[in-house]
């Protein structure tokens, strides 16, 4: 245990690996002001999977560690949807999700905005249309952003939420 | 006396009959249905994983089942169209479905006083792919659980039918995301035999190393969020660091942070493995404090100790796979195979079967991928790539150990088109498990038990 002290001292705060330390100043401080602006002070995030791969939950995952650690931005994800004030949503809204997607949607207090993550819910992603899938997202629900990729890396992701900060200006 | 280790059963449409095959580890058999009276005889009493197999045979294809104690739909939920069976070759895969007014699906409960149900899903609280848990709970401990997923179904077979082999890559790599190499090789694998092409050595390295890189990320993620769900976020911190780190040495050596194409693309001409093999190094280092840290944490082995056992009669009765079956002592790995083993490779097994021999398991197989990286990185060197022959029609199969198990991926070719897909992702057969592992744990252990499985929803949902 004492070994763990000495080299979590010597290691230091890896948050602050040059490689990202400037883009993530100037990211932190544009996000903290739309924040402030429209969510006194955080940013609630319900991410709801319509029918994913799985890698843009890793990718959402991924946020948390502490090379990007999004909370320092009062931005983080909540368990239920009526603590939310977005839904992030993946995946290409299968056949299966479709109604349980609508209901979390429904849960969330207004004012609420949609999110899409990644290339599934525009069914731009190589999956081809069939009877399971219900897609694009758009003809269910109104969507105010997109963030592109597949999946779309955690600097995008973030890059993608300050952009749509700033879409409500 | 048992039959051997069930892999997949599954059914392919012909004119006038179905056929239906049994995949054993060791034969296969076959059976022909009639189209008039396809009627099934269930595997279920023998193999109990068997009945999410023959349950999917009844939704995609309508066969009916004989001797099963279980005919509920599997795939097909609550507002999915009757008699509608999307694997017959006379159902148009594009076609909208019109949702039906729900019709309930009947959940496996216990009766008796005081017993409740708690049910869970399919959208979970953290960022986690879509399921249903239906609990019965005598207060606090667990007396059952009801598995049900495919709410991810996005008609991947189906989808498939009919495409080139060679143009079907971007969507077998995104099939389950997170073990999208596993998928990538096992494809490769049917590509080869069915254009008769040799492997050179360099890119099987190249493949194995990939495969391995991909371990590496789902172990470490698993070693770190394995303690979070026993409220030890400081292991989360510090395993999700490496598995960053991990992932970003993917990324250099695919161009992709999953390696989303990287196993039809050559090996990149700038391949360097001195950088690989510097990274292999401190990980090995930070590994070594990490593991010597973490098992002199008492208050969190009191979780992992005898939580969530799997017994080793259960594991095979189940026909379990992967980490899950070999932390009950179960010694299943594809890469049991003299290659691997020139290269260092043994299968590691633990026998305790709770979650602490899970975590063990992943522990110790992430330091063997690092030997392994470390063996194939230098024999990996940018060669030329011939172009894929032509598509010989047949039937072939692949086998991969994904990070989470054995992959068995299978396909007809007909007329240089996919005729049938069938893919058995390692989570199919160790998800119907997960409820042996419940009895006697409380509800608030089930994240635990279930993280410590890690399996994966898109790969068995398809």
């Amino acid at each position: 245990m004492v070994r763990f002290w000495e080299q979590r001292a010597k290691r230091g705060i890896v948050t602050e690996h040059p490689e990202w330390e400037e883009e993530m100043a100037a990211l932190r401080k544009e996000l903290k002001k739309g924040i402030h602006k429209h969510f006194a002070g955080s940013l609630a995030i319900r991410m709801v999977d319509s029918g994913s791969c799985n890698a843009c939950e890793a990718e959402c995952n991924a946020l948390s560690n502490p090379y990007y650690a999004l909370e320092r931005l009062g931005i983080h994800f909540v368990a239920s949807p009526r603590h939310a004030d977005v839904m992030l949503l993946s995946g290409v809204m299968t056949f299966n999700m479709l109604p349980h997607v609508l209901d979390a949607w429904e849960q969330i207090p207004e004012p609420k905005w949609c999110i899409i993550l990644g290339d599934c819910p525009l069914l731009e992603a190589p999956f081809t249309q069939t009877y399971a899938i219900k897609g694009p997202a758009a003809a269910h629900l109104p969507i105010h952003h997109h963030i592109p990729g597949c999946p779309p890396t955690p600097e995008e992701i973030i890059e993608g939420l300050l952009a749509f900060l700033k879409t409500l200006g | 006396m048992t039959s051997s280790r069930l892999i997949a059963r599954y059914a392919i449409e012909h004119a006038d009959h179905f056929e239906v095959i049994t995949r054993y580890a060791d034969t296969t058999e076959t059976l022909h249905l009639p189209k008039k009276a396809p009627i099934l005889s269930s595997l279920a009493a023998e193999h109990p994983a068997a009945i999410w197999f023959e349950r999917k045979m009844q939704d995609d294809f309508g066969l009916r089942l004989e001797g099963a104690w279980d005919t509920r739909p599997l795939v097909q939920q609550e507002y999915f169209p009757s008699n509608t069976h999307p694997l017959l070759a006379s159902f148009d895969a594009t076609q909208s479905l019109t949702p039906i007014a729900a019709h309930p699906y009947p959940y496996e409960t216990v009766d008796g006083d005081g017993v409740f149900e708690v049910p869970v899903g399919p959208i979970h609280a953290g960022i986690i792919e879509p399921g249903h848990f239906q609990f019965s709970q005598a207060g606090e401990r667990i007396l059952h659980l009801e598995v049900r997923h495919f709410y991810k179904h996005r008609g991947i077979e189906k989808m498939l039918e009919g495409t080139n082999p060679l143009h079907a890559w971007p969507i077998v790599e995104r099939i389950s995301g997170t073990e999208s190499l596993a998928y990538q090789i096992a494809w490769r694998d049917i590509l080869l035999q069915a254009t008769r092409t040799e492997l050179p050595e360099s890119l099987r390295c190249y493949h194995a190393l990939l495969l391995e890189m991909e371990r590496i990320v789902h172990h470490l993620t698993d070693l770190g969020f394995i303690p979070n769900d026993a409220g030890f976020g400081t292991a989360l911190a510090i395993a999700s660091r490496l598995a960053e780190d991990a992932r970003r040495q993917l990324k250099r050596l695919t161009g992709h942070r999953f390696g989303f194409g990287a196993v039809r693309q050559d090996i990149p001409a700038a391949y360097d493995p001195q950088q690989l093999l510097a990274w292999v190094k401190q990980l090995e280092q930070e590994l070594q404090t990490f593991s010597d840290w973490i098992l002199d944490v008492p208050s969190l082995w009191d979780r992992f100790d005898t939580t969530g056992i799997l017994s080793h009669d259960d594991a095979r009765t189940y026909d379990a796979v992967g980490v899950v079956a070999r932390a009950s002592g179960l010694p299943l790995d594809r890469r049991d195979t003299p290659w691997y083993r020139e290269l260092g490779w043994e299968c590691i097994t633990e026998t305790g079967g709770d979650v602490a021999a899970r975590f063990h398991v992943r522990l110790r197989e992430m330091a063997q991928s690092l030997t392994l990286v470390r063996h194939l990185a230098e024999q990996v060197v940018p060669i030329d790539t011939e172009k894929w022959g032509t598509i010989k029609d047949g039937r072939y199969e692949a086998f991969v150990e994904s990070p989470l198990g054995e992959l068995y991926l299978t396909a007809d070719l007909k007329e240089g088109k996919v005729k049938r897909f069938f893919v058995r992702d390692p989570s199919f057969v160790n998800w119907q498990v997960l409820h042996r592992m419940m009895p006697g744990n409380i509800i608030a252990d089930f994240p635990l038990i279930n993280k410590s499985c890690d399996l994966s929803y898109a790969g068995n949902d398809l």
